[in-house]
């Protein structure tokens, strides 16, 4: 028989702005999670406006099947005013628009786990890859290296922070224990939230928005002896699709197809269908045009694994 | 446009689309053939099954390994080389299947396995 361990958990962090539902997001994959990957543990990090909107749209029951354990912290209102960023919904559609990010570097705090997977809402867990890092000798991976899903489309300004600069480390997915090295790691990346244009300047990433990805790569140059690309990696390769892409349909909880932009042709698509692999989809109106149909999947998912978990106690039991 | 152009133009999407699909395709199979176990990592690959098989054949029963950070890994050979094997066909088989049936699709909608109204 397989045994639960509590040690091990996901942790993700969704706070709403005027137009996004981080929170219906984290539920959706949340679900994912419990059906592709088959942990319970799941911890989301919220504020309590995002936490009575999901409410109002999701239920408290679906909330509660999705996530076992739920932070409400209040947000910094001065850094959710000056955080904004450019949102796109596919090349014909732009918003500047709130980027609530700023509580992640608090995730070693947070984590009631051991051992923690750090995803954001919007990559999509559609398999069971990241048990691979369960129990690794690895104390603390993220992915410096990524792969575009419209393959003919290469963008160099995502390798480093500046063309001269470090590499850049993506936080979309971060594992880690809770040792001294992971702990001082987050300290680190703290002191890059806390002094943004002290590190602005010494690191010299560009335009005026805070992403974790800067401070966590700034972190991981600095806690690897100021020696490039010496972070390990994931044992999975990072996928993404951007924010100019569409999601034309979820076909089942492990696929979906995606509209990706074409590089030479602005505004102008292919379709592929991406299945059993996780995914960043970095297009977040898109997720929520499908997150109904993905909720349907999911639900079932669950719903059936339960009545089969029932009728093999039963069987078991009267034998 | 003429007819002839819309074809081209028709055709071309249809390879791109396929191309794209191939290397999704693979991206699935690269990530199935990942196996960590005692803390490590390895890519299963011909090299990796045919140096444990060489080790079994030579009566060892144990080994140490580099995994892909380059970590020592201690295995017990038996069971690595049944897991890695195993699974090796199970998704070299998989692959197979899809790759057949990517082939033979000759339109853009059968690529995704969709109707011809894109549903």
């Amino acid at each position: 028989m397989k045994t639960v361990n509590n040690d091990r958990g996901v942790l993700m962090f969704a706070h709403n702005n005027t137009e996004i539902d981080y929170f219906r997001l984290a539920v959706v994959n949340a679900l994912l999670v419990q059906a592709n990957m088959g942990i319970k543990n799941i911890t989301v990090v919220t504020d309590p406006h995002s936490l009575a909107q999901g409410e109002k749209t999701l239920g408290k029951r679906l909330i509660k099947k999705a996530i076992n354990n739920i932070v409400v912290i209040e947000k910094d209102k001065q850094f959710k005013r000056q955080n904004l960023r450019l949102y796109k919904d596919t090349s014909h559609t732009t918003k500047t628009l709130p980027f609530y990010n700023a509580n992640r570097c608090d995730a070693y705090d947070i984590s009631p786990y051991e051992e923690t997977i750090i995803i954001d809402v919007d990559y999509l867990i559609l398999s069971d890859t990241l048990n691979h890092c369960w129990g690794h000798n690895n104390e603390f991976m993220m992915n410096w290296k990524y792969q575009d899903i419209m393959y003919e489309r290469k963008d160099p300004t995502l390798a480093r922070l500046n063309d001269m600069g470090i590499t850049m480390y993506w936080a979309t997915v971060v594992y880690f224990r809770k040792t001294p090295y992971a702990e001082s790691f987050f300290n680190c990346v703290k002191h890059v939230r806390n002094n943004p244009q002290f590190y602005k300047d010494l690191y010299k990433w560009q335009g005026t928005l805070y992403r974790n990805d800067y401070s966590f790569s700034i972190a991981a140059h600095m806690m690897s002896g100021f020696v490039d690309k010496e972070l390990p990696q994931l044992p999975t390769t990072l996928y993404k699709s951007f924010d100019t892409d569409d999601i034309h349909s979820a076909v089942d909880k492990n696929t979906v197809i995606l509209y990706l932009e074409k590089p030479r042709s602005p505004g102008d698509f292919i379709l592929t269908k991406w299945s059993n692999v996780d995914l960043h989809i970095m297009n977040k109106w898109a997720i929520n045009r499908i997150s109904e149909e993905m909720l349907d999947y999911v639900t079932k998912t669950t719903t059936a694994t339960k009545t089969r978990k029932r009728k093999t106690k039963k069987a078991t039991s009267t034998r | 446009m003429s007819t002839k152009l819309t074809k081209a133009l028709e055709f071309a999407n249809y390879r791109v689309t396929l191309n794209n699909q191939r290397s999704a395709l693979l991206a699935k199979v690269d990530s199935l053939l990942s196996y960590s176990i005692n803390g490590g990592s390895f890519t299963i690959d011909l090299h990796l099954i045919t140096f444990c098989k060489q080790l079994i054949d030579e009566g060892m029963k144990e080994t140490v390994m580099l995994d892909i950070y380059k970590n020592p890994i201690k295995i017990d050979l038996e069971s690595f080389y049944e897991e890695i094997r195993s699974r090796y066909f199970e998704v070299t088989n998989e692959y197979y299947v899809e790759y057949e049936k990517l082939r033979k699709a000759r339109k853009t909608h059968k690529i995704l396995d969709l109707n011809e109204n894109g549903e």
